[in-house]
């Protein structure tokens, strides 16, 4: 059972942005994806989640092919998604902005939506109670009715999170959640992924943050130039050659 | 209770105002053709606030679609002697089509072009009524539609009607913004990529919002052409669109009860202004002034928030909130 990209090869005009790249995340698994900026990651995100169709390869979940889905399909398979920079309505209250995290999973009619008196109203208030408990849980605001604008960064991310975790997806895929947050912040991230792979989710971790990354992830796989350069163990990844040079310069192993 | 107070409150405001407005009128008789007014315009604007307020998609064709219903009834009333009860089905069911079927190329568009593309359809169906020839009364337009049902010709009791109906569209606003379908739409207002992320299929809710937007609107031209009894090309169009847009503004396009206000506020101006050709200096006057005020309109969420703390219990919530971390913010605009 697993979310599996493989053969991936994207190209913007001349530039090579991935090359036969493949990578997999199982039921219950962390695979941390890292590289230095600009070596693909966000673009295979991108192919995984949807966004962007790679010329060639091919996208599997639990062995079907889902390569020509759009993100709304994929979403309501079970493929759940953060974005960089946090995306929600700054304006409206933290539990609303959690809130459109059940959506997914809901098949709601326009027509009830409208009605008064209908079962629409009662969803309403079991998703209200439900977004308010995961906003206690992940600690997002002491006022759940606050605006979302009121949050810090490190909890705008964390309720990035929670959202996707609301529409209860098989495969969490996570793009860089770690950035811009502080420690506090960062534990409470740390947990919550681990809690959610040892629920069963499969999780995909994208970071440029290679220490947060190798603490987490059961495998790394090192992006570098759009090609995958090392797999395996977070330790023996970190300690591979093409990471360290990638990360800090080719002089420093020769050296 | 609090949830629920706050899917009636919009409903009940109209029926206190319009109660209010109705027994002014004993006293003063116009006022209940100027409820008639309003109420048209409520009903061709409120639909543009839930696409426009919420949904983020700017539509200059709401006039032009209630000329499409008006038409529609007038033509079936007054050429095949068809009841009025059952020409408000067509009336409202071809301005939807049309919308509906024209929404998915038109809707993926920036709002500056689908302010264009919109206020074209509006020309094109405004040109089509008027080379229509016999069929469509030319210049002349229509007359000698029945009048509507039930309700006749008296002033208070179509008025009671058209306001029927204009409750009936906040009722189901109300309930619908606070849905997960309301939801899905303010997160495609917010930013398309994150409600796609939420599973929405944004062309298909959109589309389905705009046909519904262009059938109320056909059902206000339904209402208009069987109230005052003929319909001609200028009667309802692109000029319409464009106040009934301005009203959406003026009056708070987040606000259900935003374009109810600003409907109020023009046909009121309307009335009590001199000299048509000064109008346009007062309405662009007033349009700079409150989008420079308050860019979301006289109800935007800040002065409704304000309203609420107003009358909320001060001793029931503590108001204990993180502080507000200024460059978080800034960072993810």
């Amino acid at each position: 059972m697993s979310l599996a990209a493989s053969g991936i090869s994207i190209r913007f005009g001349g530039l090579v942005a991935l090359n036969n790249v493949a990578v997999s995340v199982s039921l219950g698994e962390i695979v941390g994806l890292v590289g230095p900026n600009g070596a693909g990651k966000t673009t295979l995100f991108n192919c995984l989640t949807g966004v962007a169709q790679p010329q060639e390869g091919r996208v599997e979940l639990e062995g079907q092919n889902i390569s020509r889905l759009r993100l709304e399909h994929r979403v309501r398979l079970g493929i759940g998604r953060t974005f960089q920079t946090p995306r929600l309505d700054l304006a409206g209250s933290v539990t609303e902005a959690v809130m459109l995290g059940f959506n997914p999973r809901l098949r709601q009619s326009m027509f009830g939506a409208c009605l008064p008196f209908s079962p629409a109203r009662k969803t309403e208030e079991e998703l209200s109670a439900r977004a308010r408990a995961l906003v206690a849980e992940f600690r997002l605001a002491a006022d759940p009715d606050s605006p979302a604008g009121e949050l810090s960064l490190g909890h705008l991310r964390l309720l990035e999170v929670a959202r996707a975790l609301a529409s209860e997806p098989r495969y969490l895929l996570l793009d860089e959640p770690a950035a811009g947050i502080d420690d506090v912040d960062r534990d409470l991230l740390a947990q919550t992924i681990r809690k959610a792979a040892a629920r069963g989710l499969g999780v995909l971790l994208v970071e440029h943050n290679v220490g947060f990354v190798a603490d987490l992830s059961h495998r790394m796989v090192a992006l570098v130039s759009g090609e995958v350069v090392a797999e395996g163990k977070p330790a023996d990844v970190v300690g591979d050659p093409h990471v360290i040079a990638a990360y800090l310069g080719v002089q420093h192993v020769a050296a | 209770m609090s949830r629920d107070v706050k899917l009636w409150t919009a409903p009940a405001v109209v029926v206190v105002g319009f109660i209010v407005v109705m027994l002014l009128g004993l006293v003063r008789p116009s006022l209940h053709t100027t409820m008639f007014t309003i109420g048209l315009y409520a009903l061709i604007a409120l639909p543009l606030g839930l696409i426009y307020g919420q949904g983020g998609t700017i539509s200059l064709a709401q006039g032009s679609f209630a000329a499409l219903g008006a038409y529609t009834s007038a033509i079936l009333t007054t050429r095949y002697g068809i009841s009025p009860v059952l020409s408000v089905i067509p009336a409202m069911l071809l301005p939807a089509a049309l919308a509906f079927v024209i929404a998915r190329p038109i809707l993926r568009l920036p709002e500056l072009s689908l302010a264009l593309v919109t206020l074209s359809l509006g020309t094109v169906i405004a040109v089509g009524l008027q080379r229509g020839g016999d069929f469509t009364g030319s210049y002349v337009g229509l007359s000698g539609a029945p009048p509507l049902p039930i309700v006749g010709k008296n002033p208070v009791l179509v008025a009671i009607a058209l306001w029927t109906a204009v409750l009936i569209v906040v009722v189901l606003y109300s309930h619908f913004v606070r849905s997960a379908r309301g939801r899905a739409l303010n997160a495609i207002r917010v930013d398309r990529l994150l409600a796609e992320a939420m599973g929405v299929n944004v062309p298909f809710d959109l589309a389905t919002l705009f046909a519904v937007a262009a059938a109320i609107a056909g059902l206000a031209g339904w209402f208009y052409v069987h109230a005052i009894g003929y319909i001609a090309p200028d009667s309802l169009n692109a000029e319409t669109s464009a106040n009934i847009l301005f009203m959406v503004v003026l009056g708070g396009r987040r606000a259900v009860l935003g374009p109810i206000l600003g409907a109020a506020f023009f046909t009121f101006a309307n009335d009590f202004l001199p000299g048509a050709e000064t109008h346009g200096l007062f309405f662009g006057t007033i349009l700079v002034l409150i989008l420079l005020l308050s860019p979301d309109g006289i109800l935007s969420p800040q002065a409704l928030r304000a309203m609420r703390r107003l009358f909320a219990d001060r001793s029931a919530k503590p108001s204990v909130r993180p502080a507000p971390i200024a460059d978080a913010t800034e960072a993810v605009r």
